[in-house]
């Protein structure tokens, strides 16, 4: 395991080195001014993180659309999940709204969800929320369909009551699937905070990285784009971490 | 006593009447307190219909089956299942899957934990209390799929080809194991099997079923003395039975074949 693991972090930095030599490489030949090389992504972060309070500001405006919507999402989702796993007719009523979710392009809508809600923090939870929450849904209704129809009846068999089959055999039955549509819906929910921050709403890391961009600071742009995917890396590890935690039993679902 | 009386039940039956199919029809028997019945019968003779009917899992169209006299309308606290797949939760461990049934009916704590150690004791799991199911053979999860039903008590075991899953070195050593318990802690146990060893080296009556619908074709007594040890399989009585048994399955499957 220890010796797995070793030569698992071994290669994954064999993976970095060779992607930042290929980039510098690819820099160094391409005459472009606008391209930054690797080391100046990687000062611009260091600035970023240590000397540029706008930086910690807009991650912190950011941040409250992405926990807000992402934490809404997963209020949403998994209940909505649970009972279209659990019964028919509610998975009959869901189906088709669930389609349209799963596959309706967010961004377009953006706009009038702008003229709707304004500028304010409820637009960017409102568009984060609804990027993230049906992957959870979808998923969380797939792991109480997996659940064996045999572990139902065998607590009816001593007499559970409908909330302890839920409690004892539904809801620990589905946690991995559960686990894994929080890792997609969290990766969806940082698309969607920077998307909506991007096109309309000038708050937070969007607005950053529009004015990065307008003053073509690109190692910037390409340092913030870091941090986002840093932060979203730290969060799916802790999720990782707890639902390693909780559901050891399981064979590793391995889906976004 | 569970006593059978007149059952029928049709599955898929539309709301008009038409187009069902007859799983039972006019199912008559009865087991006696403490007695083991085995139930043997080709496949779709409905066997685990009428174990699941029992068991007040799934409704009945008509007739009557009662214990001592009440009728089944659902699950009760003096009968317990023992599952084919073994039916355990992959996600708890031997120890939480033995006290499921005790929790569930609302056992204190400390009450399931001493249940558990007499149990695994019994069953003989000492050392493997804190493994998942996925970890153990699959006659070791039988083991603790028995020892969940014994744990709650009841004095009616329901078991739904409880060892059909087994290789048959496991099934063998289950049977002898099961045999031991029951004669020590007598019992009421329907015990489901396709194997006619089984149903009669267990049974102290074999009841034959027949295919679609099911039927009770015979109730057969098994006059072999208790204790049983392997001995008896080579007893004229045993194999005369088996013969019996074998002679009936094969003139009610060759319409199959």
């Amino acid at each position: 395991m220890k010796k797995r693991n070793v030569l698992d972090w071994g290669l994954r930095l064999a993976v970095f080195i060779a992607a930042v030599g290929v980039w510098e490489l690819f820099v160094s030949t391409a005459q472009n001014f606008l391209l930054p090389r690797f080391t100046d992504v990687a000062r611009g972060l260091f600035r970023l993180l240590f000397s540029e309070a706008r930086f910690w500001q807009a991650l912190y405006i950011s941040n409250q659309a992405l926990i807000l919507g992402f934490a809404i999402s997963v209020g949403i989702g998994i209940p909505l999940g649970l009972l279209a796993g659990r019964f028919r007719w509610m998975d009959r009523v869901l189906n088709p709204y669930v389609g349209v979710l799963l596959t309706m392009p967010v961004a377009p809508l953006i706009p009038i969800v702008i003229i709707a809600l304004g500028l304010g923090i409820a637009a960017r939870v409102f568009i984060v929320v609804l990027f993230a929450f049906v992957f959870i849904t979808v998923n969380t209704r797939a792991g109480v369909r997996s659940v064996e129809a045999s572990l139902i009846e065998m607590a009816k068999s001593f007499g559970a009551s409908e909330a302890q089959i839920w409690r004892r055999i539904v809801i620990p039955g589905a946690l991995p699937a559960i686990f894994a549509g929080m890792r997609i819906g969290l990766g969806r929910a940082v698309t969607g905070m920077v998307m909506v921050e991007l096109i309309l709403v000038a708050s937070g890391l969007g607005r950053l990285l529009l004015e990065f961009s307008g003053r073509m600071q690109s190692d910037l742009v390409f340092a913030t784009v870091l941090a986002v995917i840093i932060e979203a890396l730290a969060l799916l590890a802790a999720m990782q971490a707890l639902e390693k935690r909780i559901t050891r039993w399981a064979p590793n679902i391995a889906i976004g | 006593m569970i006593r059978v009386r007149g059952l029928s039940k049709e599955f898929g039956t539309l709301d008009n009447g038409n187009g069902g199919v007859l799983a039972l029809s006019d199912i008559d028997f009865e087991v006696h307190d403490n007695e083991f019945v085995t139930i043997i019968g080709p496949s779709g003779c409905g066997k685990t219909t009428l174990l699941r009917i029992i068991a007040g899992l799934i409704p009945y169209d008509h007739g009557e089956v009662t214990i001592d006299g009440r009728p089944v309308t659902g699950p009760g606290p003096e009968r317990a299942v023992v599952f084919q797949n073994f039916a355990l939760m992959p996600w708890a461990d031997v120890l939480s899957n033995i006290t499921f049934g005790l929790e569930i009916r609302g056992a204190s704590k400390d009450e399931c934990q001493a249940k558990a150690i007499e149990l695994i004791k019994l069953v003989g799991l000492q050392g493997f209390e804190r493994r998942l199911p996925k970890e153990l053979s699959g006659g070791m999860q039988q083991r603790v799929g028995l020892a969940r039903a014994l744990a709650v008590n009841p004095q009616i075991l329901l078991m739904d080809e409880p060892f059909g899953a087994l290789d048959e070195q496991t099934r063998r050593l289950l049977q002898e194991q099961l045999l031991r318990l029951w004669e020590h802690k007598r019992k009421t146990v329907v015990f489901i099997t396709h194997s006619m060893d089984e149903a009669v080296m267990l049974g102290d009556r074999v009841m034959l079923m027949t295919p679609r619908p099911g039927r009770v074709k015979e109730m057969i007594d098994v006059p072999l003395e208790r204790p049983r040890s392997r001995e008896v399989e080579k007893s004229s009585a045993f194999l005369e039975i088996k013969e019996y048994l074998w002679d009936n399955l094969r003139a009610m499957q060759s319409g199959d074949a």
